[in-house]
């Protein structure tokens, strides 16, 4: 470039340059989202950042991880009603025992259980690294430690060998499996550390979350079964876990049973931890439509049609006792359950005039009006549902009504997804008859035990004591089946059924006998050994 | 600080008051007159002296005046015509005549923050002009060159006036979106490509394409899916030009979906198995209803474009204005856009000022189609009705069931586009050959939409609204210096450029639920029920800041190199990888220009050319992925609280990756230009191979320690490799006939080579990441196409198809049959082998052809693709007879003998090659008519016919924009639009 050049461009370049110097600056204001450091200011902050340690609970109690729970058991099935919820033959494995490591729920319910477990690390490591530290610490360690526990109590019952991670910035090319016992004793020593600090009120500000008591029946439930999980029984630790509930006085049996599981159930005095729902602000609970059929929106004021997916086989529906009184009022019949659990499912025709709660009482199951009758929009079938399902897959007209249905989280009318019915993890009804189980188990059934399931059945029975038991009718067979009538959609009946010896027994429809127990617990999922290659499958899987 | 807010004002007095001074001038005055071979004026021609900035514009006339000196040589080009280099000597007035050039390689080309003569371009970079656009009903500008450029595939996907179309030049370039190239509207880049649909493409001049990568390094971290340059219209200085053009349109679907008819139906329905008289009774309403003639129409378009073009002395304008309303094939479906363009250019201080500035503001108003109709057109009975006998809408619900009638027609779906551009420009010739100038630009883009959803018939829904909206702003600012040096046989240029972009995305939505007066529809959405109002707000904002030089090399026309060299900055990455350089290199040899070819009469011209570069790609990166943030995880229950029971939850909204960087495509290319045989026969062929490297993707990571099973990480790599072949021939060119026909095939081979790698010391493998499934009732997660190392991207892993049995088989209830491992026939699907299928197309081609008798003109254009292959998802789904009697069916389903519920096996992987009639055009032109200086009449069919194997409604579906690509579902918002024929007429009017 010539001199003459430079004389002119030098005084732009000297220009141009002071504004590169301000303008080569890239920082950036950080908007919708708060940069981590900026956030845990205030206690409202610290307890919004605390409060996906629980939020992570929603996805658990009606999704991958309650199919796991009871599509594998004898509960819960989910037929192939034509192309309808074949879904790729997903819910088929479940019932039939043939899941693999790529099965949808078996994958899915590692990270839903996994992100509860992560959010936790992260959590305990950012706010004990807060300084100032925040008010009551290690009240907060404590109970988050207790969650923790909770959630890895599921992985393990679900998943056998897991990794044990307690550090968020573990290193995850480190991570392998940690035997199924290991996980037991640290879920125990985690419980028994944090029960000093953990409280035990029991009121609005401890509803959903974790207190000493939710403590105890994690451990109730850990000692119950930890025969099956590391082969050595534990039944007196249970027992002792169970009266550390019941000797509380914070909880009683309602008197209506289907309190316990409706809209309003936050005011339930059964229920010792529950996982919040609500129509509006927490969804999750789609209970009503899994189960009802397309047309069911009409007797229950569903807000649009149902999905007609998950119902109960003839077996199982037959634990209940269907005895009934019927009253007439002109055209139409009306039957009341003695045992009102024996409502929480449907069969038989569907009429229009509107399904009145509680489900045990007056409910309408015969009309010779015609014009009543619901029909099945597509099929122009009568809605009428039957439990005895002989296949597991059947593209026939008739069998879209195969089944029987589930109404235990009474339908909300103006709703067909999210309900408002808070789901229990643990109930009063559940520690007691646990109590009882433990006992028989131990040889050391008493009338308390008794006592405890005859609370139960009166209550069932609506304080009719003549349907109580005998001390001979306190037997684990009978037990099995009370928990199938008590706590159906519960979650715990896979548990129950391995505990009880039936899990890998034939089913109708198409399961027929394991072949060996490695079904009781699930594969990890292959693309967890993907991204870590260090994972061991487990036993009977095929290996990696 | 924004620059541009005080660049312009502030550069600009400091340059009027240092160097308004300057003057040089030992010249005279020369004058002239330009004409084209039939001696008619050319105004706007351009006439420079060589090796300066003095350029001038002849008027209407074709006169012009300009000062040079005795020695100086004068430029003459004007586009259309051959350049012509004429030596002033001693004379002082000339009268030049210019000759037509079909290859105008004298034709200016836009290569990015300046300009290049055609012929000394050393990359691969591909114009086409408004002759060779594709006319027709042009919803969006890129249809003018769909399957025009070697290299560039447009897909259309389907038939709505409201869709986008995905634009892939050189192949996928990354697998995490992003892949749109980058599109620059004179000289600014658009803030998302999708808002070409905003702009009319009667504004627009030409397309300049810059493929490889040596030629999009300028672009540096936005130039790695390529670079699409468009030019829009500008004055001439000369007689004012008055045009209209305009046009009429009338859209047919194309094809149905081949359902059964109500009587079709009435006869299969009886052979279903076990089904009784009363279910069909229950089903079967009396109607006879064509679903999907219930929902589509004959549809009008029409559209409205008038120019005023001019200038006088040292300034010129245009400025245009637009109406076009499309409607859609589907009832209330609708594009209504309404626009106003100006652009103009001072040229002041003898010529030493260049001022340019643009205005172009658009308002868009859509109304959507919700895209569930398709599905339930497919799922409804032929045998229900559309109304009821009192005129109403005959409701119905099932699962995936309603009336797809009274959906579209009540539902308030619409939205509104305003598009606001505004730009301007600055250039002062400091000395003849250095020039310094700036340019600031402001785009703003607001989206409003409006949903309402009444309580529908039969479905009882509560009513629900929603009215959204939506900022998408930029601003764009630079300051840059040209210098130009001749020194004998010797000619260099430099550029040098510093460039700030700030964007700004936002949006405010708020929804209600349960209203009272449905007439309100979005328009008071506190009337609902206040338990179900939802509010929200969002807003992002990056920076990109770039320096960037370019210096070009040309020995006497015959050799050349450009070397280019860009630095950019972006707020989106962590403190350490903020900045990237991104180099290129490229070379020319002019062969044609050598002693030994010079007498080689047959030979015009023959180049080779040779470029290495590296681009960045940013844009699957969010502006905060690299921190650690926290956002709103959804509610929890605190019933202590008793103002506020439901308190928002705070987590970490993702796995932040600090060491995220930019992804970097690395290419080199190599081609050839050539013309012989008098220009009657040229074209050009290109061989490229790209990598990109630190391949952005959302890997898979453990969970735990994490609680999010992906990251946003760069580790693994894909390439490209291509060859594209551009020919074109003038086979006649007689006075009163000529006959000219171009050609176009692109080879591209796309293979993803790893997947695998480290990220902040942590090792991630992925093996392969299934990606795309088969959608429909009967399928969850089912995945049937794969990223997978060794194979091109969407790869098909497909259970193996054996046919079908005689039995109905009691555990699969279906006789559907699959190879096993062993090769021996099963039904259970699980036992199936499966096997990979490339459903990539082995070429793409395009043929054109253009007939001139007198006034007459006849051309027409084909396009196609090869060796694609389709997962024909609708059919796999809908031509199954286990849907009877509930739901429709194809006639396919009747003869196909499947039995049993659909499974995706190979069997539905279908040849969908094809050969499209994209437009046959033929026009009149009027030249004598007395007020008008030419009036052209024509008409043009689009879509005329397709030739292909494949069995599905149409084989240019959406690929490349989503994980479904080359699966050609019928559900939900992937169903497809149909695709129509298109009828329009048309004028183009000059007026004198």
């Amino acid at each position: 470039m010539k001199l003459a050049t430079m004389k002119y461009i030098t005084p732009f370049l000297l220009i141009g340059s002071l504004f590169m110097g301000a303008c080569t600056k890239l920082d950036q204001r950080v908007s919708s989202v708060i940069p981590n450091q900026d956030f845990w200011q205030t206690p409202e902050q610290i307890a919004a950042g605390i409060a996906p340690a629980y939020a992570q609970l929603s996805v658990l109690p009606d999704g991958n991880f309650q199919n796991l729970q009871e599509t594998t058991s004898d509960e819960q099935v989910v037929p192939a009603r034509g192309s309808d919820w074949l879904a790729d033959g997903q819910h088929i494995q479940l019932w039939t025992h043939t899941w693999t490591s790529q099965t949808a729920q078996v994958v899915g319910a590692w990270t839903d259980l996994y992100s509860g477990i992560g959010k936790i690390n992260f959590i305990l490591s950012i706010v004990n690294s807060l300084k100032p530290a925040p008010d009551g610490l290690n009240k907060i360690n404590a109970e988050l430690k207790t969650l923790r526990a909770l959630y890895y109590y599921w992985t393990m019952d679900t998943y056998g060998n897991i990794p044990l991670v307690t550090d968020f910035n573990t290193n995850p090319n480190t991570l392998t499996n940690t035997s199924r016992a290991d996980v037991c004793k640290f879920i125990e020593s985690e419980l028994k550390t944090s029960l000093p600090l953990l409280t035990e009120v029991v009121d609005p500000t401890t509803y959903g979350r974790v207190t000493k008591w939710t403590a105890f029946c994690i451990l109730a439930k850990l000692y119950l079964n930890y025969q099956v999980y590391t082969g050595t029984p534990r039944w007196a630790d249970a027992i002792a876990m169970c009266d550390s509930v019941i000797g509380s006085g914070k909880y009683s049996l309602e008197a209506d049973y289907y309190k316990n599981f409706y809209q309003d159930n936050e005011s339930s005095t059964e229920n010792i931890f529950v996982i919040p729902f609500d129509h509006v602000n927490i969804a999750g609970n789609n209970h009503e439509a899994e189960d009802l059929h397309y047309q069911n929106n009409i007797n229950f004021q569903l807000s649009s049609g149902a999905w007609n997916g998950f119902c109960s086989n003839a077996e199982f529906y037959s634990h209940f006792d269907t005895t009934s009184t019927y009253t007439v009022k002109g055209t139409e019949i009306y039957r009341t359950y003695l045992d009102s659990r024996s409502g929480q499912y449907i069969i038989g025709q569907q009429y229009t005039p509107v399904f009145t709660y509680p489900p045990n009482l007056n409910v309408l199951s015969y009309s010779s009006n015609p014009a009543l009758k619901i029909k099945d929009a597509q099929t122009g079938l009568d809605l009428s549902f039957y439990p005895n399902i002989t296949e597991i897959s059947n593209p026939a007209d008739s069998f879209r009504l195969a089944g029987a249905r589930s109404i235990k989280y009474f339908p909300e009318p103006g709703t067909q997804v999210s309900m408002s019915a808070d789901v229990p993890v643990f109930r009063l009804a559940d520690i007691l008859l646990m109590r009882a189980e433990a006992s028989l188990r131990n040889g050391t059934a008493s009338g308390i035990d008794l006592g405890y399931v005859n609370m139960i059945r009166a209550r069932a029975y609506g304080g009719d004591v003549s349907h109580n038991w005998s001390m001979g009718q306190l037997t684990l067979p009978n037990l099995l089946d009370e928990r199938a009538r008590e706590l159906s959609q519960e979650n715990w009946r896979r548990d129950d059924c391995i505990r009880f010896g039936t899990f890998g027994n034939a089913r109708t429809p198409n399961k027929t006998v394991d072949a060996d127990t490695h079904w009781q617990i699930f594969p990890i999922p292959k693309v967890q050994h993907d991204a870590n290659p260090n994972l061991k499958q487990n036993p009977g899987y095929p290996a990696f | 600080m924004p620059l541009h807010q005080h660049l312009p004002k502030g550069l600009l007095s400091g340059m009027l008051l240092l160097f308004s001074f300057f003057v040089y001038s030992q010249t005279r005055t020369i004058t002239g007159r330009i004409t084209d071979d039939k001696g008619n004026p050319l105004p706007g021609t351009t006439i420079t002296v060589r090796g300066s900035s003095t350029t001038v514009s002849a008027d209407s006339a074709g006169q012009f005046h300009i000062n040079a000196s005795a020695g100086a040589h004068l430029v003459i080009s004007s586009i259309g015509f051959a350049e012509q280099d004429i030596a002033i000597g001693q004379r002082t007035s000339f009268s030049v005549t210019l000759q037509t050039d079909t290859r105008s390689l004298n034709d200016v080309v836009v290569v990015g923050y300046g300009t290049m003569r055609k012929k000394d371009v050393t990359g691969a970079v591909a114009t086409v002009s408004a002759r060779d656009f594709s006319p027709g009903i042009v919803n969006n500008p890129l249809q003018q060159i769909q399957g025009k450029v070697a290299g560039l595939v447009i897909t259309q996907p389907g038939g709505d006036p409201n869709g986008n179309p995905i634009i892939r030049l050189r192949g996928q370039t990354s697998l995490s979106g992003g892949q749109t190239p980058l599109i620059v509207v004179d000289g600014i880049p658009l803030d998302d490509p999708t808002q070409l649909s905003n702009i009319p493409a009667t504004d627009i001049e030409s397309y300049d394409v810059l493929k490889d990568v040596s030629a999009t390094a300028i672009y540096g971290s936005r130039g790695a899916n390529g670079v699409i340059i468009i030019n829009t219209k500008k004055g001439r200085t000369g007689r004012t030009l008055v045009e209209y053009n305009g046009y009429v349109g009338m859209d047919h679907i194309e094809k149905g979906f081949g359902l059964l008819t109500a009587d079709q139906w009435r006869d299969v329905v009886k052979t279903v198995p076990g089904i009784t008289p009363s279910t069909i009774a229950g089903l079967d309403k009396g109607a006879n209803t064509d679903w999907l003639k219930a929902i589509t129409r004959t549809a009008y378009t029409h559209s409205h474009n008038v120019a005023v073009s001019g200038g006088t002395g040292d300034f010129h304008y245009r400025a245009s204005v637009n109406y076009m309303n499309q409607q859609g094939i589907v009832i209330n479906n609708n594009k209504e856009q309404m626009s106003l363009r100006f652009n103009g250019e001072e040229k002041a201080l003898h010529g030493k000022l260049d001022i340019q500035f643009g205005l172009f503001s658009s308002e868009v108003h859509r109304k959507y189609v919700d895209y569930n109709i398709f599905d339930y057109v497919n799922t409804t009975p032929p045998t229900y009705p559309v109304y009821n006998a009192d005129g109403s809408y005959f409701g119905y619900y099932d699962y995936d069931q309603q009336n797809p009638v009274a959906q579209q027609m009540l539902e308030q779906n619409t939205g509104r586009e305003r598009l606001s551009q505004y730009f301007a420009r600055v250039d002062y010739s400091l000395l003849p050959n250095l020039k310094i100038g700036t340019q600031g630009s402001y785009s703003a883009l607001n989206f409003q939409k409006d949903f309402f959803q009444p309580s529908l018939p039969g479905v009882g829904n509560v009513n629900g609204a929603t009215q959204s909206n939506a900022e998408t702003d930029s601003k764009k600012g630079d300051v840059h210096i040209n210098w130009l040096g001749n020194y004998g046989k010797h000619s260099i240029t430099a550029t040098a450029v510093y460039e700030y972009n700030d964007f700004t995305n936002s949006n405010f939505s708020a929804s209600g639920q349960d209203f009272l007066v449905e007439d309100l529809q979005d328009n008071y959405l506190g009337g609902g029920n206040p338990a179900l109002n939802v509010i929200n707000s969002y807003r992002q904002e990056y920076k990109i800041i770039s320096f960037l030089g370019r210096a070009t090399y040309n020995y006497n026309s015959k050799y050349y190199a450009t070397v280019s060299f860009r630095r950019d900055g972006s707020s989106k990455f962590g403190v350490d990888n903020r900045w990237g350089n991104f180099p290129s290199a490229s070379i020319a040899w002019r062969i044609k220009n050598e002693d030994f070819l010079k007498d080689v009469s047959w030979l015009d011209d023959l180049k080779i050319n040779a470029g290495y570069g590296v681009v960045g790609n940013q844009d699957a990166i969010g502006p905060y992925n690299t921190l650690l943030t926290l956002g709103g995880v959804g509610r929890y229950y605190n019933p202590s609280n008793t103002t506020y029971q439901y308190p928002q939850s705070y987590a970490p909204n993702q796995n932040a990756n600090p060491n995220l960087k930019w992804e970097q495509r690395v290419g080199t290319n190599i081609g050839v230009n050539f013309a012989l045989f008098d220009n009657r026969l040229y074209g050009s062929a290109n061989v490229f191979n790209d990598k990109t490297k630190n391949l952005l993707f959302n890997y898979t990571v453990p969970v735990p320690p994490f609680f999010y099973n992906s990251i946003l990480a760069n580790v693994g790599t894909l390439t490209n490799k291509g060859v594209e072949l551009q020919l074109n021939g003038d086979i006649v060119r007689g006075r009163d006939f000529s006959w000219t026909a171009g050609a176009q095939i692109t080879f591209i081979h796309t293979r993803i080579t790893s997947l695998s790698g480290t990220y902040d010391s942590t090792h991630i493998a992925t093996d392969d990441v299934p990606v795309g499934q088969a959608e429909g009732r009967g399928y969850a997660s089912n995945y049937i196409t794969y990223l997978k190392v060794g194979y091109s991207p969407y790869v098909f892993y497909l259970p193996e198809f054996a046919g079908l049995s005689s039995t109905i088989d009691p555990g699969s209830n279906s006789n559907q049959l699959y190879y096993d491992a062993n090769g021996k026939k099963t039904a259970d699907i699980t036992q199936a082998k499966s096997r990979y299928v490339d459903p990539t197309p082995k070429f793409t081609y395009g043929f054109s052809s253009t007939l001139n008798y007198k006034d007459w003109g006849l051309n027409f254009f084909l396009r196609g693709v090869y060796g694609q292959k389709l997962f024909n998802d609708f059919s796999n789904v809908v031509s199954n007879f286990s849907r009877l009697p509930g739901n429709n069916i194809t006639k396919e389903g009747l003869t196909n003998g499947i039995r049993g519920s659909q499974t995706a096996s190979d069997y539905w992987l279908q040849n969908a090659s094809y050969l499209r009639l994209d437009n046959i055009t033929l026009s009149y032109t009027f030249r004598h008519l007395k007020g008008l200086e030419s009036l052209r009449v024509y008409t043009t069919g689009s879509n005329l016919f397709v030739l292909t194997p494949y069995k599905g409604m149409d084989p240019e579906i959406r690929n490349g924009d989503s994980n479904q690509a080359y699966i050609d579902t019928d559900v939900y918002g992937d169903a497809f639009y149909p695709r129509s024929r298109t009828v329009v007429f048309g004028v183009n009017v000059s007026f004198k």
